[in-house]
């Protein structure tokens, strides 16, 4: 079930709500299917295996590396249950969702309110296993650090945990601004500096695209200046992704060297000039969010399917964590769910609970419905 | 005291501070009781400078050049010149100082250069003592050149601590007692910051104490305890670095003798902790208080960095600086 009253609605209106419906699945399955798409979920995947699985894992490592040879170990269930390792969505759809479930309980969604969720889930133990700029922050919050500090007293601050998590943000909160504002204010609980912005542009892309309903290719009609105005939030401006950080320069950058190409795949060389090389970890917004961008430019100005953005952004390896979750949450809330494989939408709609145990088994589309509801049939709360 | 007498002090302290530090490196504070007991001197035979001090060298020369019109641009130019060349990588260096070398690599300028994704590391802290020596008394002009020089290969975080290393020095080449350092450092950064709220806590647990080995193990713990990030594998943060070495300058007293080595015995990124202390604790007690077992450290080796720098003695560089400044 979704729409509540379908026949007492005139036929526009039931329309536009259809639509808004399946922008919101789409940010969210598309964010899933990108999750699932990365080789790391399966890395993700193999914690629901016993320890040591995986420490026999990173002794193969070891052994590649002593025995010089080429055969590169992957997660391995030998005599256990291997459901865990089949293809599916990992942290980033768990992430989505618990945000989500968060989100549609609070009364009136405050910035003091968006703290407090996080400082009592910190002290109860129940924040599901994060990034490092996650980590950080619930033990910044254990020791009585008050929000924004544990996002800017954070050593991954600029990392895109925040960003994924304002895909629900976006979806679940109908006006842009409103979606800016309230992703923000999550956002600097674990993130700053670009960790925020990019958070607050994936809240609003999302948002808008929900509040255009079928007509959301207005919104980036325009190509780079509109995305760019998303970033930003200046409406009105004509070149706004924000010059001065690393992240509006990586967005520029990706854009523009993609600018040519005529499908996703054929972009992905291009990108991977712009992918940071000498860091040890791959999840910066302003590397993932980058190739989401880029990425979504091109699937709208060619018309490519959005799936095809998906596992491109899967073949650049360093940031497949993230850049494909992102990039299918940007595509799905600009496309809608109905345009991705059927394949896809069934492997990825259900956790597996790696990440916060208590939602292994939900159903993402089955769970924005219930968060949504409200919104959708009032208008209000958010 | 001259000032060439804590110039001297200051470089040659960092210089020994980071070849005392440099095999503790990354190690914990466990493992370097384990298997060095108490930390008292030199860990190795042959003990040799690292990238703190070649970075220090080079920003010497920088400010010899260029003195206090010294500029960003002209910072950057330099390190594409002399460092952006240099082929098979940067022996000893961190993630900021190639994230820089590949930014400058791509076109970039500062501050965008220093705009990455360590920006934020202790890089600039492990260098920008020659801004204090080259600014002597005048701690806001020293963290106006350690931000100038910072720019093209740091940001936010990691150009505080760099301020806060600069202003530090600054007043202790002037003759500053321990407290005028530490609150020239605090001072020198925002107080809400990252590095503004380690020094303050550097300070609450360090300050006082003096005494015996046992009570300095009770802060040790309790600034480690304070001062890193668990969840975080790596050990370049700038904040906690800066918090560690003035940590360890503090408890110290100040005194050089004490302070390195317990730079050293915490471990981390022990080498730059280590110089920081040690540029500190050098200016402040001049030349004269680098035990003369320690001070005869030799040239800078030009390991990381190369011919640039290759053969520089710091006690040269030391008054060079001063002679830039007059």
């Amino acid at each position: 079930m979704t729409d509540p009253s379908p026949n007492v609605l005139p036929p526009e209106a039931s329309s536009a709500r259809a639509a808004g419906r399946d922008v919101r699945h789409g940010a969210l399955i598309g964010l899933a299917i990108g999750d699932a798409a990365g080789w790391p979920a399966r890395q993700h995947r193999s914690r629901l295996l016993p320890p040591w699985t995986r420490r026999l894992r990173r002794e193969l490592d070891t052994f590649a590396e002593t025995q010089d040879v080429t055969s590169l170990p992957v997660p391995f269930a030998l005599n256990q249950d291997p459901t865990p390792l089949r293809l599916g969505p990992s942290d980033d759809a768990e992430w989505a969702a618990w945000t989500l479930t968060w989100l549609s309980t609070m009364g009136d969604v405050t910035r003091e309110a968006v703290h407090e969720v996080w400082r009592v889930a910190a002290t109860s133990g129940t924040v599901p296993r994060g990034r490092i700029s996650v980590a950080t922050a619930v033990d910044g919050l254990q020791g009585g650090v008050e929000p924004p500090h544990t996002g800017r007293h954070n050593p991954h601050h600029f990392d895109d945990a925040a960003a994924v998590r304002a895909v629900a943000v976006g979806a679940a909160v109908g006006d842009p601004d409103r979606a800016a504002e309230v992703a923000g204010w999550d956002a600097e609980v674990t993130n700053a500096g670009d960790g925020v912005d990019a958070a607050r542009f994936v809240a609003r892309f999302v948002a808008a695209a929900v509040a255009g309903g079928t007509s959301w290719h207005q919104m980036t009609d325009g190509g780079l200046d509109r995305l760019g105005s998303a970033m930003s939030g200046q409406e009105d401006a004509d070149s706004a992704v924000p010059e001065g950080t690393l992240l509006g320069r990586t967005v520029r950058r990706a854009v523009e060297a993609t600018a040519e190409a005529a499908s996703p795949a054929e972009a992905i060389p291009l990108l991977d000039e712009v992918v940071d090389r000498v860091y040890s970890y791959g999840t910066a917004a302003a590397q993932t969010a980058a190739i989401a961008v880029a990425l979504t430019d091109i699937t709208l100005r060619h018309g490519t399917p959005p799936i095809d953005a998906i596992t491109a952004a899967a073949c650049l390896p360093s940031l497949a964590d993230s850049a494909p979750a992102l990039t299918g949450a940007l595509v799905g809330a600009a496309r809608g769910a109905g345009e991705f494989p059927v394949s896809w939408v069934g492997r990825c709609r259900v956790l597996a609970g790696c990440c916060a145990p208590d939602l292994a088994g939900v159903d993402i589309m089955d769970l924005l419905d219930r968060a949504t509801g409200p919104v959708v049939k009032e208008g209000k709360h958010l | 005291m001259n000032l060439p007498e804590r110039a001297r002090g200051c470089l040659v302290g960092l210089a020994v501070g980071d070849a005392m530090g440099a095999p503790a490196e990354n190690m914990t504070a466990g493992a370097i009781a384990e298997r060095w007991g108490e930390v008292t001197g030199f860990l190795t035979d042959t003990p040799a400078g690292t990238d703190d001090t070649e970075y220090a060298a080079f920003s010497a020369l920088l400010l010899i050049d260029h003195g206090s019109q010294l500029t960003s641009a002209a910072v950057a130019d330099a390190w594409i010149e002399h460092l952006a060349g240099r082929t098979g990588g940067f022996p000893g260096a961190g993630f900021s100082e190639l994230g820089t070398i590949e930014n400058l690599r791509a076109g970039l300028r500062p501050p965008a250069s220093g705009d990455h994704l360590h920006s934020w590391s202790d890089g600039l802290a492990m260098r920008a003592a020659v801004h204090g020596v080259f600014a002597a008394g005048d701690p806001v002009e020293a963290a106006r050149l350690a931000a100038v020089d910072g720019a093209v290969s740091h940001a936010g975080e990691g150009i505080y601590a760099g301020q806060a290393v600069a202003a530090g020095v600054a007043v202790a080449m002037s003759g500053g007692v321990l407290d005028d350092v530490v609150a020239a450092a605090i001072a020198s950064v925002p107080g809400d910051s990252w590095t503004g709220m380690a020094l303050a806590t550097a300070r609450e647990h360090a300050h006082g104490n003096t005494g015996e080995s046992q009570a300095w193990s009770v802060i040790a713990e309790k600034l480690l305890d304070t001062l890193v990030t668990p969840r975080y594998p790596w050990t370049d943060l700038g904040p906690e670095a800066v918090g560690l070495a003035f940590g360890a300058f503090i408890a110290a007293g100040g005194e050089f003798s004490v302070a390195v080595p317990r730079a050293v015995s915490m471990g981390r990124d022990a080498d730059t902790t280590a110089a920081i202390a040690g540029a500190l604790a050098g200016a402040m007690g001049g030349y004269s208080a680098i035990p003369p077992a320690w001070v005869d450290i030799g040239p800078v080796t030009g390991r990381c960095l190369g011919d640039v720098v290759a053969g520089l003695h710091l006690a040269d560089l030391a008054d060079h600086l001063v002679g830039a400044t007059s």
